[in-house]
């Protein structure tokens, strides 16, 4: 217990309710972990601050800054009052000695963050934009728990068009259009926060035979 | 316990699509990984050397193996279960380190692939572009607080930048905004300073302490004008403690050595870092006044007066701070014609 204070002490951060953490496009030197409070990331997209995530106590964030002084790709914000620590090259060590399981941790999200980025990547190398839409769906579903009757081919998703559009790489505008078309041909059905997909192998099967041709 | 296990020549250690939660060490033999690359589609081989693990990435991260694994020759492989490898990697905390700069790498070349896909529809727009519409962004939603920081950090990064001008004057009104409504802007009076900063500003009943009587030695031998030897303790003091109070009075006065000792831009750089580190710090406005002399001794005169100009807006009329900057100002500008 008392090696924790200790380590915070080292490391802590407090942060206002409201106050930037880091900005999108500054040379990123930090990267933290939420001890208590909520932080949203976002990005300012032409005139919108759009939300892209909202992390809890336990969670990392900024850790791309961790070998490299990139760009921030992201600003993040204390949402409520937030206690965090903050970890640099320079005092990597000292935790790595210190708390080996939370460097160990950091490896964990390393691996599952490589694992959605190339899924995306896979998304995004769809040149037709409906099968990048039917293929965000298929993410989706690889994330979601499967339903317990596997016959059951209906999926319903908790999304927007903007997130969809976010996965795909394509504008709103044009999401909207790819999805009203689906809608019409009753693949799916669009409702308040949320879309059904009548039959998730049909998506499937398209995507691969787009994919298959590419290859 | 981790087990042993033997495979023939030519044999499948695990299938491309497989859920396992088990990590290997290549104990003796020859494994390959044979992976699709993800751009162009081409089948990819890597050999497994002794000692080295492999299927890490996926068991951890809790998704099906992406790559085929296959005995090339006869081999005998130690099979870890997750926590059986996290038990050993916990006291051997270099592997954890060589893993995490190889995902990191991963990580940063596949971002920057989806990066480059999602350009190619998408104007990319630079990093000094981009931090100055961040601010904009906030400035125009009247989110001062949010403003004031982003347009700090671009003004710190490019002090001479194309928006240098534009961010400087938000940066102005923002801070105005902010004293005016009481809200804890950089330009929020000391005796507000306690909300974000515990202990800055009031002195501490621990007064006696080595960082401060190091201090106080350092500021005498200021006021003798043996600036290079204050400069010394002062950096003692920053790296031998911890005492945010201490800390930020410290780094203050390292400012004012650079400034004395005519090294213009490491004083320019010191206090920019200051600002954005301390942004409630007590003497804020005397380092920006600092900052605009380092910048009159480059020879700088539109940008000493900027920062001249910024003082005054930040203090009231009769501050003596406020009254220097006139002075500075009204100089500069009688040379300028």
């Amino acid at each position: 217990m008392s090696s924790e204070l200790d380590t915070f002490k080292r490391f802590g951060v407090d942060k206002k309710a409201g106050e930037i953490i880091f900005c999108e496009y500054e040379p990123g030197d930090a990267f933290y972990l939420i001890q208590s409070g909520k932080v949203k990331i976002v990005k300012i997209v032409g005139d919108v601050e759009k939300t892209i995530d909202i992390l809890n106590p336990g969670e990392f964030f900024g850790e791309m800054a961790l070998l490299e002084q990139a760009p921030r790709t992201a600003t993040a914000l204390a949402l409520t009052d937030v206690r965090l620590m903050e970890f640099n090259q320079q005092n990597f060590d000292v935790l790595m000695q210190g708390n080996p399981q939370i460097v160990l941790n950091i490896l964990k999200i390393f691996s599952k963050r490589i694992y959605d980025q190339k899924r995306r990547f896979m998304i995004l190398k769809l040149e037709e934009i409906p099968a990048r839409v039917a293929d965000v769906f298929l993410m989706l579903d690889e994330n979601m728990a499967k339903p317990e009757d596997p016959d059951d081919l209906s999926r319903t998703f908790q999304t927007t068009p903007e997130d969809i559009a976010h996965w795909a790489g394509i504008s709103v505008t044009k999401c909207v259009e790819v999805l009203t078309s689906l809608q019409n041909q009753r693949r799916i059905e669009i409702s308040q926060g949320k879309i059904v997909v009548k039959n998730i192998a049909e998506f499937q099967r398209f995507v691969n035979s787009r994919r298959r041709t590419k290859a | 316990m981790p087990k042993s296990i033997t495979f023939k020549a030519n044999s499948i250690i695990y299938f491309q699509g497989d859920q396992s939660e088990r990590i290997f060490i290549l104990k003796s033999g020859r494994v390959l990984l044979k992976t699709l690359d993800i751009d162009t589609g081409k089948e990819v081989n890597e050999v497994i050397n002794t000692g080295e693990f492999f299927g890490v990435k996926s068991a951890l991260g809790r998704y099906i193996r992406d790559e085929t694994c296959m005995a090339l020759t006869d081999t005998e492989v130690l099979a870890f279960s997750v926590a059986e490898f996290e038990q050993l990697v916990l006291s051997n905390t270099r592997i954890i380190m060589k893993m995490l700069k190889v995902f990191s790498n991963q990580l940063r070349r596949i971002h920057h692939k989806v990066e480059k896909l999602l350009n190619k529809s998408d104007a990319e727009t630079d990093p000094e572009t981009g931090l100055f519409k961040v601010g904009d962004y906030y400035f125009n939603n009247r989110q001062f607080h949010q403003a004031a920081f982003a347009l700090n950090r671009y003004l710190t990064y490019y002090p001479q930048g194309q928006y240098a001008s534009q961010a400087t004057l938000r940066l102005q009104e923002s801070e105005r905004y902010l004293s005016k409504t009481g809200g804890s802007g950089t330009a929020a009076k000391p005796a507000a300073a306690p909300v974000g900063m515990p202990g800055m500003g009031a002195p501490k009943p621990s007064g006696g302490t080595g960082g401060a009587k190091q201090f106080y030695e350092a500021v005498g031998l200021i006021s003798q004008e043996k600036y290079q030897d204050a400069l010394n303790i002062l950096n003692e003091i920053i790296t031998g403690n911890t005492d945010p109070e201490n800390l930020a009075k410290a780094e203050f006065e390292i400012g004012r050595c650079l400034t004395h000792l005519k090294k213009h831009d490491e004083a320019i750089r010191h206090f920019t870092g200051l600002i954005q580190k301390y942004p409630k710090h007590p003497d804020i406005k005397e380092a920006l006044f600092l900052i605009g002399k380092a910048y009159e001794g480059k020879g700088d005169k539109p940008w000493a007066k900027n920062f001249y100009e910024k003082v005054m807006s930040m203090c009231q009329e009769d501050e003596p701070t406020a009254i220097r900057a006139r002075k500075a100002l009204q100089a500069i500008s009688g040379g300028m014609g």
